[in-house]
């Protein structure tokens, strides 16, 4: 009788989990029909904040990666005094509340910062902003990826022949693919959402600093529709992206499993 | 006297200073009055709401949720610069020069409103090519100006005395500036309706208008 | 043909590897786990660098602590087969074996019978064929050089006797410098010329496989490949014999000097089993009750009170010899070494 009962408690549990996380997304599109939906696409407001949105996420995204990449490979490949100091600088903005990031981004880059420059409010801010909030959640999994490339199958390609350099791009890289590429779009749509170090940062322009999120924040009060399509346009683009990542890995023949024994 | 619960109150941003220095004891939500409205349209549960225009609390009456909204005072906008005045601006006409970074709040929010009214009035329109953000409230536009991100700024004279020091303030002169009237109501659906009609008499009174005008709003006409 | 001279100390997490020899053809170090054999692998490649020391091919000097020079892995005209063989899991066979050189890939898939498998992917192959991969695509970068790690560790019992003949007679026909690293004395024995043992990171000796066994240097040495040792007191017992006394009571002659506390050592193969005591010139006699009999391959070993012979599986049938049984083992003075403990 109790084991029935506690198989009831966790169902019931599990069913309200799901609900919880389900109920929001699915409010959103059952409040604004697919008509309207289409509709809002052609409002300026809506075209205006995706293409900054897109713009801004994309060029931090290159950052990211870029820069991201050798910094990964680097904290997981060697060992020195002071490098889990350096993994924990490199998590902090994770934990970091986003108006604390938008702080300290003013604090750093703002006219009256350390660095006096003119970026905040320009196109540039919201780039730094999305980055800085983002690029913990890549480099986080690169590192992982990296590690879990074995030690020897590097070392193989070195004593034939091969240099750091071929056989980081030979060898390491395809093997750090996929954790790779999970942190990158877990960076990306991240930085698709990325609203209060923005709003910090970088302000709210239409056209130049407004991304959807901010777009959302600011219809809120104007037009609540127009806030329910940007949101449902949101909710698509970030269900995109989680539905590509869930598909690459069994598309692709990459997948492989180092048996050591037979 | 039965003990009296503590009020929900929405107000404007501006009104941040001063209303719990009015009374103290009441639970305060400040914010850009048409984001406050907008919650309570979706529900949020005040139970008085004070706006820095009357258009939003005349907006909530027509649509049932609030109690005949009431004036109970004024307020003026100011030009605001920081301190170090980097752009050099010395008349809201200098808000047309190249590369100035104004900063003002979103058509839509009180402030930003009365602002472009007062731009418009000054024959100054052009200065909103030089807008480099729609703030959601007179604070933020405020805490650009004082923290010397913006080059300048529109404000509540109100809000400017909160931060002396920080930044340098520019007259408007009366003929540009818009009837600038802040209006409160009891929200319709409180729990507290009796409470809330008495703070909104309270306002009213002697004792909070004299507060009222200490911090720098003006007499009701 | 160059040989590889090294000399080396190598600072490890419990002691220090010191190393020198010079590897003319085939070397084969033994030791038990952990010893740093691996390690010394990794210095001759590059992978590794040791606190001081010199690796020199010929007259390449590839490694010179004292001179500043250290060459890059990929500098050094090394083949290293890893222990788990570390093929690219990404790449195809024959994409693993192209990878050193492009030029004889084709005769190598073809020398070590793998050209069926060329397309494949290392995780369908058996250990067997990994190893194969893993050879050609050491010996297509033409290497000057060849280090094998636990060549045969990965392999089942089976497969294992075939590769080992294979492999030693690949390693004849290549005529390269190889040193190779096992914890297992009869592959080095078989597969290798010179037989270093290496114990908590020292050279205990280096010598021919046979001569190994037939000197042992210490304790080490003998036990490692496959002796019985025994303790006891040594002391001179006439004749020109040594007497030893072992804990139990029992005495055996030695035809080695010896004196005080000494190790006895005597292999497995040269101790004769008998149920009665034989009246023959073996002076060293145990008395004891079988302990075990395990069968290896067509020998059998059988432990008798301390210590474990070796006979043919025909030989035990015959004597009919049973677990919990009585039997003799009987060994000559001339074949009962005596070691420093």
């Amino acid at each position: 009788m109790r084991r029935t009962a506690l198989a009831a408690a966790v169902f019931l549990a599990t069913f309200v989990a799901l609900a919880f996380l389900a109920l929001p997304v699915c409010s959103i599109f059952l409040r604004v029909s697919p008509g309207r939906l289409a509709a809002q696409l052609g409002n300026p407001v809506v075209a205006d904040a995706l293409v900054v949105s897109l713009k801004t996420t994309v060029v931090a995204q290159a950052l990211i990666l870029l820069l991201g990449t050798p910094a990964a490979y680097m904290l997981a490949s060697r060992r020195f005094r002071g490098r889990s100091l350096l993994v924990t600088l490199v998590e902090l903005p994770l934990v970091l509340p986003p108006a604390v990031a938008g702080i300290g981004l003013l604090a750093a880059f703002g006219r009256s910062g350390l660095l006096h420059t003119s970026i905040p409010f320009t196109e540039l801010a919201v780039v730094l902003a999305v980055a800085f909030v983002a690029s913990p959640l890549y480099v986080r999994a690169a590192i992982a990826a990296f590690e879990g490339v074995d030690a020897n199958v590097v070392a193989a390609s070195r004593t034939l022949g091969a240099g750091p350099v071929r056989t980081f791009f030979r060898v390491v890289l395809p093997l750090a693919r996929g954790g790779l590429v999970a942190g990158a779009a877990l960076a990306f749509a991240r930085g698709l959402g990325e609203f209060g170090a923005t709003i910090m940062f970088a302000g709210s322009l239409r056209g130049v600093t407004e991304t959807l999120p901010l777009a959302v924040y600011s219809q809120f009060n104007v037009d609540f529709d127009v806030a329910l399509a940007v949101s449902a346009l949101l909710v698509l683009v970030s269900a995109a992206l989680l539905v590509t990542l869930k598909w690459l890995p069994s598309a692709s023949t990459l997948r492989f499993r180092f048996v050591t024994s037979s | 006297m039965t003990l009296l619960p503590a009020l929900a109150v929405f107000a404007a941003a501006s009104l941040t200073n001063v209303l719990p220095q009015i009374d103290a004891k009441q639970h305060y939500s400040f914010g850009g009055s048409n984001l406050l409205a907008a919650q309570i349209q979706q529900g949020a549960p005040a139970d008085v709401f004070a706006s820095a225009n009357t258009a939003i609390p005349q907006k909530l009456y027509d649509a049932g949720l609030v109690e005949k909204p009431v004036v109970f005072t004024r307020n003026a906008l100011i030009l605001i610069v920081p301190k170090s005045n980097p752009a050099h601006i010395h008349s809201a006409y200098d808000l047309t020069h190249d590369g100035v970074k104004l900063v003002v709040a979103a058509p839509g929010v009180p402030v930003g409103d009365y602002t472009r009214t007062v731009l418009h009035n000054l024959g100054l329109d052009a200065a909103l090519s030089n807008v480099v953000s729609n703030e959601n409230d007179v604070r933020e536009v405020l805490a650009k100006v004082a923290l010397g991100e913006a080059d300048a700024g529109f404000v509540y004279t109100t809000d400017a005395r909160t931060v002396r020091g920080k930044v340098a303030t520019i007259g408007i002169r009366w003929s540009a500036q818009p009837i600038v009237e802040y209006a409160v109501a009891v929200v319709a659906s409180g729990q507290h309706r009796a409470a809330a009609r008495a703070f909104v008499a309270k306002l009213l009174q002697v004792a909070a208008q004299k507060k009222l005008q200490a911090a720098g709003f003006l007499r009701v006409r | 043909m160059a040989s590889l001279r090294v000399d080396f100390t190598l600072p490890l997490r419990d002691f220090e590897l010191t190393l020198a020899l010079d590897v003319a053809r085939t070397v084969a170090l033994v030791g038990p786990s952990g010893a740093g054999k691996t390690s010394a692998l990794r210095v001759v490649a590059g992978l590794a660098r040791p606190s001081r020391g010199r690796v020199e091919l010929g007259g390449e000097t590839w490694l010179d602590t004292e001179r500043g020079i250290d060459l890059r892995p990929e500098e050094r005209r090394v083949g290293l087969v890893f222990q788990e063989y570390a093929l690219f899991p990404h790449m195809s066979v024959r994409a693993n074996v192209a990878y050193g050189g492009r030029e004889r890939v084709d005769e190598l898939l073809e020398r070590f019978h793998i050209a069926h498998l060329a397309n494949a992917r290392p995780e369908r192959l058996s250990g067997g064929e990994r190893q194969r991969v893993a050879l050609a695509r050491a010996l297509a970068r033409d290497p000057a050089v060849l280090l094998l790690d636990e060549p045969l560790s990965a392999l089942d019992a089976h497969t294992k006797t075939q590769v080992r003949g294979e492999l030693s007679e690949l390693l004849r026909g290549l005529e390269l410098p190889t040193l190779l690293v096992t914890h297992d004395y009869e592959d080095a024995a078989a597969l290798a010329d010179e037989v270093g043992v290496v114990v908590d990171g020292q050279l205990r000796q280096l010598a021919a496989p046979a001569e190994l066994v037939a000197s042992p240097r210490d304790t080490f040495v003998a036990a490692f490949t496959g002796a019985n040792l025994l303790h006891g007191t040594a002391r001179d017992g006439g004749a020109g014999l040594t007497e030893v006394r072992l804990p139990d009571g029992a005495r055996l002659f030695s035809t080695d000097p010896g004196d005080g506390e000494v190790g006895v050592v005597v292999y497995p193969w040269e101790i004769s089993v008998s149920r009665t005591h034989a009246d023959d010139s073996a002076l060293n006699v145990v008395h004891g009750e079988i302990g075990s009999l395990v069968e290896v391959g067509n020998r059998v070993r059988v432990r008798i009170g301390p210590v474990t012979a070796e006979i043919t599986v025909s030989s035990a049938a015959r004597l009919e010899l049973e677990r919990g049984g009585v039997a003799y083992a009987t060994f000559k003075a001339t074949g009962t070494r005596l070691v420093a403990l």
